[in-house]
């Protein structure tokens, strides 16, 4: 496993987390009230090019740096998105189907981990589930982070075309 | 069922399993832990290290953000014009309005001896960054305790209440916003003068709960701070339904937060004002005000 690899996810999730809290962050750029979510897009992207245990790592480390830049209880978004690099890193066989399939991956992924969030919240009192235009607050990410997924998916493609090695399960 | 990389798959399910764990015990430990906790150490430092790239790339990219601003807003701002304007003939008879009243209280004062504290001092700060997701009710600021910062100050823009500051560093400080759930702000309804709590929901409109509540409250009325937490009068928002007050059940209403939240740029947090400067103000008023009562009447029967 080439540690140059891990560098650039890592460095990738950090960016995705500035990007979020500066240019996608409220009151900024956010179409229709609500910005994309682009650490879950990024912790999905980079499943074909690191190893599953890598990858489960990167998806930890990439939450508890949501939580602790966040205002949630520390943790939550850690199980959230070690869920979604699980998820990715099983499907990711299925990756070299095409971007369309990454895609709805992407789609159903981002979906599934603000859902996610919104009820592990819930179960540690922080009632987010009666928070106001929920449906949109889960479903919006979900649509821009399909609609980023296809440039990100040729940007990834740059990054680790010289390390090109799949990990394909 | 093991698949054909049987222990590759076991090791991955292994180390997904411990994470979620981990993240668990990280979770509970969190909600048990207080406000100095390890947490919020984490935190400090984890925003410390974010803050420079933070502020870096908000400096680049807010031509950007201007610029897709203006290109989104150029449509309706004809409309928008139209709007102001309206509002701001409105505002200039409330402002005349206000001019009468601000007379009238300072005659009050000066028959009742009442004093209005004047000298709050004041900080200006930009946001820099906001939390994460759409659910984080945080923003950062670029004053920290080098310019006397200190953790449970109001945050107030020109608008009224934004939130309190949470956790303070050197150079920056992050606040926790009015509407986010585990804010609460004690409160006052000013036409009513009675007392109740304003508690965040995330998102939105914010909840007022008045639990000795004599009289109802109507739409538009303002509610402003009690002077518990914060210092007194900073609007906090209108109500937005009329409510009956019912003997034995506590008044609840909608309050729409008098600051547009989504587009605070700058705020200023209230420095030289603390819960206690409000206990020792409130018992020199309450011996200033027995004293007047006590004191036998000028030319009385002596």
């Amino acid at each position: 496993m080439s540690r140059s690899r891990v560098v650039i996810a890592l460095l990738s999730v950090v960016l995705a987390i500035v990007l979020q809290t500066t240019l996608f962050g409220s009151g900024r750029i956010q179409p229709l009230g609500v910005a994309p979510a682009l650490v879950t897009l990024v912790v999905v992207l980079v499943a074909p090019y690191l190893e599953t245990e890598y990858h489960l790592l990167l998806g930890f480390t990439a939450g508890i740096l949501i939580d602790l830049v966040g205002s949630g209880t520390l943790g939550i978004w850690a199980m959230t998105m070690t869920g979604v690099a699980y998820a990715s890193s099983r499907l990711r066989a299925r990756f070299v189907q095409g971007p369309l399939l990454i895609g709805a991956v992407v789609f159903v992924l981002t979906i599934l981990s603000q859902t996610m969030f919104v009820l592990l919240s819930t179960l540690f009192g922080q009632n987010t589930i009666a928070e106001p235009e929920l449906l949109s607050k889960i479903l919006l990410p979900a649509v821009w982070n399909l609609l980023l997924s296809f440039p990100m998916i040729w940007v990834f493609k740059i990054l680790y075309k010289p390390r090109e090695r799949r990990f394909a399960v | 069922m093991i698949p054909s990389s049987g222990r590759r798959f076991d090791r991955a399910t292994i180390l997904f399993l411990a994470l979620v764990a981990v993240g668990f015990i990280v979770a509970t430990f969190d909600v048990r832990s207080d406000q100095d906790s390890v947490a919020n150490v984490l935190r400090e430092g984890t925003q410390s290290i974010f803050t420079p790239l933070q502020k870096g790339v908000d400096w680049v990219t807010s031509p950007v953000v201007g610029f897709v601003d203006g290109v989104s807003n150029l449509a309706g701002l004809r409309d928008e014009n139209e709007r102001l304007r309206s509002q701001l003939r409105a505002s200039e008879a409330q402002l005349r309005e206000t001019d009468a009243l601000e007379e009238k209280v300072t005659q009050l004062e000066l028959i009742n001896g009442l004093t209005v504290s004047d000298d709050l001092t004041t900080v200006t700060a930009r946001l820099y960054s906001t939390g994460v997701t759409a659910f984080d009710n945080v923003r950062y600021i670029d004053k920290g305790s080098n310019d006397g910062v200190v953790a449970g100050q109001a945050v107030v823009d020109e608008d009224g209440l934004v939130g309190r500051v949470e956790l303070v560093s050197a150079n920056d400080a992050r606040i926790r916003l009015i509407t986010d759930p585990i804010v609460s702000v004690g409160v006052r309804v000013q036409t009513t003068n009675e007392t109740g709590i304003v508690s965040g929901r995330g998102d939105g409109p914010l909840r007022l709960e008045m639990f000795r509540a004599l009289q109802p409250v109507y739409e538009n009325a303002l509610v402003v701070t009690d002077g518990s937490r914060f210092p007194p009068g900073i609007v906090v928002g209108t109500v937005m339904t009329t409510e009956k007050a019912e003997v034995g059940f506590v008044l609840r209403t909608d309050v729409e937060p008098a600051a547009l939240l989504s587009q605070v740029d700058f705020v200023k947090v209230i420095l030289g004002w603390s819960p206690v400067d409000a206990v020792v103000e409130n018992n020199e008023n309450l011996v200033r005000n027995t004293t007047t009562t006590t004191s036998p009447p000028e030319g009385g029967d002596g």
